[in-house]
């Protein structure tokens, strides 16, 4: 009987192996960067389709919640609805698992979504991947200049357009006018046409945390960043050195990211942590509520930060625009991007998937997405619209000036993820302390073994 | 008569079955179909995946990571385990309490506990901070400092998991016929001797079970590096486990994280396969 059961158990084995090996495409790896995944002849099929008058669609998206874009979005659905008879049912998850979705259900070739939202820097990665299918039939040359320049970069690659952007982002500096006042520091005017030093900003942080916490008990900063150790917002020092984010070619790290702009962005930084006037170990999703609940000065935060303000409580806050390195003035740089849209390589509804987007993204459907949402837009004309709007608040104006001036996009490149994930740990690393140069040079390193699957 | 025997004989079969089918559907299947997701791309057989791996400095710094937290933390939990279970088992009035606080930390998922140890070593506001300032001893950076995260992670495991190893091993304890202790007094054995010649020994079956489940479950330790230290401060807690997640869900690079998690299991079955031999009692035969 022993026999028999082993006999039974190894055939069982021996079935799913080869069931499993057999079965054409089953190891074929839809996630493996940087190669096909096979599935570019059934997105041409589905591009060349035309009108498949089908009466429903489903949109991946984050934001899970009545708060957030799923309560936002639906007016703005049951509008196009109206308007096209088309039924758009939004599934909302939050921002990590978005991405996990993502990787395990388009990259397996699921058809049950038909429009995702893609993070900008992920639409080179999800476009050499071949799970987003080029829009550029959809949209007409006019069409596309309608979009700031940092949005259409982030939206394409190797000369296609793949996903338009629902809005963009910036960021400007906050402060906390309470504190200021109690540390008796005096802000100086500061406008995107004459701005206020970094070198001049942190003095005044330093004075503030030596009046309000001179032994550190307290728990107060100078300065900090909203986004701390995210490549989003940090980024952007270096950026303003005249730094780049990427080579020009998307895959070249090495005399780029660990190149004399970046050292030097990344040496001052270390040097707030060191002295204090930054923190240490606070997370990015805890740096806002140190801001509202008064125990920052200075945050360099998103557009956003005035409405979450508000939600917490705090009414002691201002802005001014993001500042500039002395000798720097003109290469300021700002944190830029947001959400675009893409259609799901497999989708069986391209072509009313494509439409829905054009509905979103420049249509009536962006207008409502913007009055409901405040996001800075990623249209030119509403962000004329803002410049010239004297109603408007300074924060949005601002943010609108940054969005067309000085907005640098993210790195365009198919392995997004893996430069984040590891130039995240860089700024982590140097923030605890790590060596400038060596850290940057590691990183490069990793970046250089991570890009060999793309190249 | 044949029809019941051969129903009797098929009977432990037939119950053992439904078990048999989960662990191959949610254990040995998985297995294979990892192993073949590392070696076919693309529907093509190809070792591609692990000679990248090999070059990778990477991937050995985290098999160095790995082999460094588990060299300390495996023989630490079974030590500690050890001597919370002896001293449980004694009788003395009130050992229960003693018992049940021990057990309590194996109640709180290890997520919940990352997490609020993660707020204890907070080198901003944490209590244990507080504590040390108490005593003149300056803020530590615990999980944000490179040299002392690894161990703190370490610390968090131990405290989570002790009480659960040490259940096991107070069943061992228990199992011992008390006369064998007897015997060893009337024999002059001091309290080390006992231990060392009398209980271990006999609780090498426990034992075993105890460095085989510990062994496992710490190699693919996971939740501490991913709630808190993402693998940092500067690659200091990047094990195996998390690389391999990163290269899945971060970097969809699916053939390299099943290479890792093949690396994973060889090195499991290594140690496992070491304790065995040094732990697993030779079975008498006897004949006639």
């Amino acid at each position: 009987m022993k026999k028999a059961l082993s006999l039974m158990v190894m055939t069982v084995v021996l079935i799913s192996i080869v069931t499993g090996c057999g079965r054409s495409g089953n190891f074929k790896s839809t996630s493996t960067p940087g190669e096909s995944s096979g599935s570019e002849t059934q997105a041409d099929k589905q591009t060349s389709r035309s009108g498949d008058g089908r009466k429903k669609l489903v949109w991946l998206s984050q934001g899970v919640g009545e708060n957030s874009w799923e309560g936002i979005t639906k007016p703005i659905l049951e509008a196009y609805k109206k308007a096209t008879g088309v039924e758009v049912v939004g599934e909302f998850y939050s921002f990590k698992d978005l991405f996990d979705i993502i990787q395990v259900k388009i990259a397996s070739g699921s058809s049950d979504y038909d429009v995702i939202s893609v993070d900008a820097p992920m639409v080179a990665a999800y476009a050499s991947r071949k799970w987003i299918l080029p829009m550029d039939k959809y949209f007409t040359r006019e069409e596309k200049e309608q979009f700031i320049d940092s949005a259409l970069k982030a939206g394409s690659w190797k000369g296609k357009f793949y996903a338009p952007a629902e809005n963009t982002s910036t960021q400007v500096l906050w402060y906390n006018t309470s504190m200021l006042d109690q540390a008796v520091v005096t802000m100086k005017k500061s406008t995107p046409e004459n701005r206020l030093t970094w070198e001049e900003v942190v003095d005044m942080a330093k004075k503030v945390k030596e009046k309000l916490d001179p032994d550190g008990t307290n728990g107060i900063y100078g300065l900090d960043f909203q986004q701390v150790s995210r490549v989003y917002q940090m980024n952007a020092l270096p950026n303003s050195l005249g730094g780049k984010n990427i080579g020009d070619d998307g895959f070249t790290a090495d005399g780029v990211i660990n190149d004399d702009a970046w050292v030097k962005a990344l040496t001052w930084y270390q040097d707030l942590v060191c002295q204090g006037i930054a923190s240490k170990g606070i997370k990015a999703d805890e740096m806002s509520n140190y801001f509202y609940s008064g125990k920052l000065a200075f945050m360099v935060g998103g557009t956003w930060t005035a409405s979450a303000a508000k939600l917490n409580d705090m009414s002691t806050y201002d802005c001014i625009p993001m500042p500039t390195f002395k000798g720097y003035e003109n290469s300021v740089a700002t944190p830029t991007g947001s959400w675009h849209f893409g259609i799901n390589a497999a989708s069986k509804n391209v072509d009313t998937a494509a439409d829905f987007i054009k509905y979103v993204s420049l249509g009536e459907g962006n207008d409502m997405w913007l009055d409901a949402n405040n996001d800075v837009p990623s249209r030119k004309d509403k962000l004329e619209e803002i410049m010239n709007n004297d109603n408007a608040a300074d924060y949005y104006k601002i943010g609108a000036y940054e969005a067309i001036h000085t907005a640098v996009t993210r790195a365009v490149t198919p392995g997004f993820n893996e430069y984040s994930t590891i130039l995240d740990s860089t700024w982590e690393d140097v923030r605890n302390g790590a060596d400038v140069k060596e850290a940057l040079d590691k990183a490069v390193e990793q970046i250089n073994t991570a890009m060999k699957e793309y190249r | 008569m044949t029809n019941t025997g051969t129903r009797e004989k098929a009977l432990p079969y037939i119950l053992v079955l439904p078990a048999f089918v989960l662990i191959f559907l949610f254990k040995l299947y998985p297995i294979f179909y990892s192993l073949m997701e590392s070696v076919f791309v693309n529907g093509t057989f190809t070792l591609r995946t692990y000679e990248t791996l090999i070059q990778d400095s990477t991937f050995w710094h985290a098999l160095w990571v790995t082999i460094k937290m588990n060299i300390v933390m495996i023989p630490l939990q079974i030590i500690i385990s050890f001597c919370m279970a002896m001293i449980v088992n004694s009788t003395v009035k009130g050992i229960g309490v003693f018992r049940t606080i021990f057990y309590l930390p194996v109640t709180i998922s290890l997520t919940v506990a990352t997490i609020l140890w993660d707020m204890m070593l907070s080198p901003n506001n944490g209590v244990i901070n507080s504590l040390l300032s108490v005593f003149g001893i300056p803020a530590q950076g615990f999980m944000a400092s490179k040299s002392q995260a690894l161990w703190s992670i370490v610390i968090i495991a131990t405290w989570k998991g002790c009480g659960y190893w040490m259940m096991f091993l107070l069943t061992g304890l228990k199992n011992i016929d008390p006369f064998m202790y007897e015997a060893a007094k009337i024999d002059g054995c001091n309290w080390f001797q006992t231990v060392t010649r009398i209980t271990i020994p006999l609780m090498k079956r426990i034992l075993l079970f105890v460095c085989v489940a510990n062994t496992t479950a710490n190699i693919l330790l996971f939740v501490p590096m991913h709630l808190v230290t993402q693998g940092g401060p500067q690659d200091s807690t990047n094990v195996l486990m998390y690389e391999a997640y990163k290269s899945a869900f971060k970097y969809g690079n699916r053939p390299r994280s099943s290479a890792i998690v093949g690396v994973l299991l060889v090195l499991i079955v290594l140690i496992c396969g070491a304790q065995f031999k040094l732990l697993n009692e030779k079975e008498e035969r006897t004949d006639g």
